[in-house]
């Protein structure tokens, strides 16, 4: 598709930010991401085409906008919800009772 | 299958290569000039669109592979050829470009068209 | 940091990885001992040091360098480095005439076996729109200038190949060590936005 992320050529998009000696996650969060990917891919059946795909189709301005592994998570949650491994209610309902406090 | 701690090795240490055993056959020659398609498909493709309608030569074909643009929409595999395809910058992005500047891009056979 | 509580400082982010690996580890589909052992992985074990010494080899053993050239895969495997986002290696060679850089413009393709996850600049929109198109721009802005005389090669990750760049082994260096060179090879040195220094 001829989406966002298709990037190469494209002006106005700043000079490249560097950080010096960054870790491999920058939080705990996106170390549980990057995990999420082998073990989810070893049994929903997706394909790694698929996981880009679900990224490309994420809205321009929030595709720019979000965190790298943020990206993967709106890929995990297309792929699993699709498959019917997950609702987008029971993941709704899961994030209001984190949100409050629940653990 | 549950991935556990103990599986976790062997499955990054093996991967899940995307070349397919496939007895297919090349569209393009080492050499070849080529033509990218203006393919434009709504859907996934590895074709950025920069490379469109531009003129290549072919430097290297690296085997059979799973083509994207079907592999993703669980269209199956279609395996074909992949090649590393050689643009000049100027063929790209005009005469401002430095003359001897190039840039390599994995190209499929169903991206390219013979010249 | 403790994440196994909620508290009012943590991000949406954080929340929503929670919410779905709580739910899949509840439903049996993941194991998150597994999850542990992946992170651990990229954070302690697998980094651009085994590229380093897939580089440093080359520079000292010119048949280990022919079989780079030749099977990238084969020679990188050698060393006991393989597999996710590294199952079908290539490396090219800088040289006095040609200059390579590696990217990926659609996403963050990245040779992982050789040089681990890649960094944020690597994956940012600037890097992967402007290398393409202005590479020598973006060289400057690492410290590297080329004279028009040598070929800038950009090699654009858009299959299942991954590359790895052997930069050139600078001068001076003729009395090191393998291991003493190593030490020299930087991760950007392998993507190609900087050349090797002596020191």
């Amino acid at each position: 598709m001829n989406g966002i992320h298709d990037l190469g050529g494209m002006h106005g998009l700043g000079p490249v930010l560097r950080e010096d000696n960054e870790p491999a996650f920058h939080e705990p969060w996106e170390g549980r991401a990057f995990a999420l990917f082998a073990s989810t891919f070893v049994f929903a059946g997706y394909t790694v085409d698929e996981f880009r795909h679900a990224i490309e189709k994420i809205a321009p301005a929030h595709y720019l906008e979000s965190s790298y592994y943020e990206h993967w998570m709106f890929a995990f949650e297309e792929a699993l919800m699709k498959r019917g491994f997950v609702t987008r209610e029971e993941l709704d309902a899961r994030i209001a009772q984190l949100k409050n406090g629940g653990h | 299958m549950l991935l556990t701690p103990e599986i976790v090795p062997g499955l990054l240490a093996t991967g899940a290569s995307a070349r397919v055993a496939a007895d297919v056959a090349p569209r393009f020659q080492v050499g070849d000039l080529i033509r990218v398609r203006n393919h434009n498909p709504a859907t996934h493709t590895r074709l950025p669109g920069y490379l469109r309608g531009k003129l290549g030569t072919v430097e290297r074909d690296y085997g059979v592979f799973a083509f994207p643009d079907t592999h993703a929409h669980g269209l199956g595999e279609k395996p074909q050829h992949c090649y590393s395809v050689r643009f000049t910058a100027r063929e790209l992005w005009g005469a401002t470009a430095p003359e001897r500047d190039t840039l390599r891009v994995d190209v499929f056979d169903d991206y390219a068209d013979p010249v | 940091m403790n994440q196994s509580h909620g508290s009012a400082t943590e991000s949406n982010a954080s929340i929503r990885v929670r919410a779905l690996e709580s739910l899949l580890t509840e439903k049996g589909l993941i194991d998150p001992k597994a999850l542990d052992a992946l992170v651990d992985t990229y954070e302690t074990k697998i980094g651009p040091r085994n590229g380093a010494k897939v580089v440093a080899r080359a520079w000292v053993d010119p048949a280990y360098k022919q079989r780079l050239l030749t099977d990238a895969t084969a020679a990188i495997k050698e060393f006991g480095f393989s597999g996710l986002q590294g199952e079908d290696m290539v490396v090219v060679e800088n040289t006095a005439q040609v200059h390579n850089v590696v990217v990926c413009t659609l996403c963050s393709c990245y040779p992982w076996p050789t040089l681990g996850l890649p960094p944020v600049w690597y994956k940012s929109a600037p890097y992967r729109a402007r290398v393409v198109s202005d590479p020598r721009s973006v060289l400057k802005e690492f410290g590297t200038e080329l004279p028009e005389t040598v070929e800038v090669r950009t090699w654009d990750t858009t299959a299942e190949l991954r590359y790895l760049v052997l930069p050139e082994r600078p001068s001076g260096t003729e009395h090191l060590s393998e291991a003493q060179l190593a030490d020299l090879v930087t991760r950007d040195s392998m993507i190609g936005v900087t050349k090797v220094s002596a020191s």
